[in-house]
C-alpha cells in the first residue's frame, strides 16, 4: 500500500471516528440534559444551557482521555521493551 | 500491505475504544451542568475512570488470551453433546451446570 493511500485511508477513519464520537455526545447529551417529559417540541432555556455546557464537557473529556491513553501506551510499550530486552 | 491493513484495523479498534471510554467516564462522572468547565470533583472521578476502564481493557485481554486457546483446543478435540469447557469452580455456582455444549 503506498503512503498516499495509507493517508488517505487514515483521514478517512479520523472522519468516521468524528462522526461516531459526535453521534455518542449528541445521545449522552440528550439524556442528561432533555428530560423525557415532551410537554413542548420546544427547548427550555434551562436545556439548551445544559446542551451547550455538555458538548464543552464531553470535548474537553475527549481531549483528556486522549492525552491519558497515549501516557498509558507510551509507559505500557516502555514496559514491553524492557520486558522483550529483559528475557532476551 | 498486509502488516498496514493490520495496522489500520488496529487503529481503529484502538479509537473505538477511545469513543467508547469517553461516553462511559461521561455517562457516570458528569452530574454538575451549572457551569462549562468539569469541577474539581468531576476531573478526579474522570482520572479515577479513565485508569480503571484501561487497566480493566489490559487485565481483560490478559486473562483472555490465556484462557481462549484451552477453550478452542478442547472444543476440537470433545466428541459431540460433551460440554466444551467447565469453568472453574470459583466462577460458577454449586448446583449449576454452566457448560456450552459444541454446535453439531
Amino acid at each position: 500500500m503506498d503512503p498516499m493511500k495509507a493517508q488517505q485511508l487514515a483521514a478517512e477513519l479520523e472522519v468516521e471516528m468524528m462522526a461516531d464520537m459526535y453521534n455518542r455526545m449528541t445521545n449522552a447529551c440528550h439524556r442528561k440534559c432533555v428530560p423525557p417529559h415532551y410537554k413542548e417540541a420546544e427547548l427550555t432555556k434551562g436545556e439548551s444551557v445544559c446542551l451547550d455546557r455538555c458538548v464543552a464537557k464531553y470535548l474537553d473529556l475527549h481531549e483528556r482521555l486522549g492525552r491519558k491513553l497515549t501516557e498509558l501506551s507510551v509507559q505500557d510499550e516502555e514496559m514491553m521493551r524492557k520486558a522483550a530486552a529483559g528475557s532476551g | 500491505m498486509m502488516q498496514q491493513e493490520q495496522q489500520l484495523r488496529n487503529l481503529r479498534d484502538f479509537l473505538m475504544v477511545y469513543n467508547r471510554m469517553t461516553e462511559t467516564c461521561f455517562q457516570r462522572c458528569t452530574s454538575n451542568f451549572n457551569y462549562r468547565n468539569l469541577t474539581m470533583e468531576e476531573e478526579r472521578c474522570l482520572d479515577s475512570c479513565a485508569g480503571k476502564l484501561i487497566r480493566t481493557n489490559h487485565r481483560l485481554m490478559g486473562t483472555y488470551v490465556d484462557l481462549m486457546p484451552k477453550m478452542v483446543h478442547v472444543a476440537a478435540f470433545s466428541p459431540p453433546g460433551v460440554p466444551i469447557v467447565r469453568l472453574p469452580q470459583c466462577w460458577c455456582a454449586p448446583s449449576s451446570k454452566s457448560a456450552l455444549t459444541p454446535h453439531q
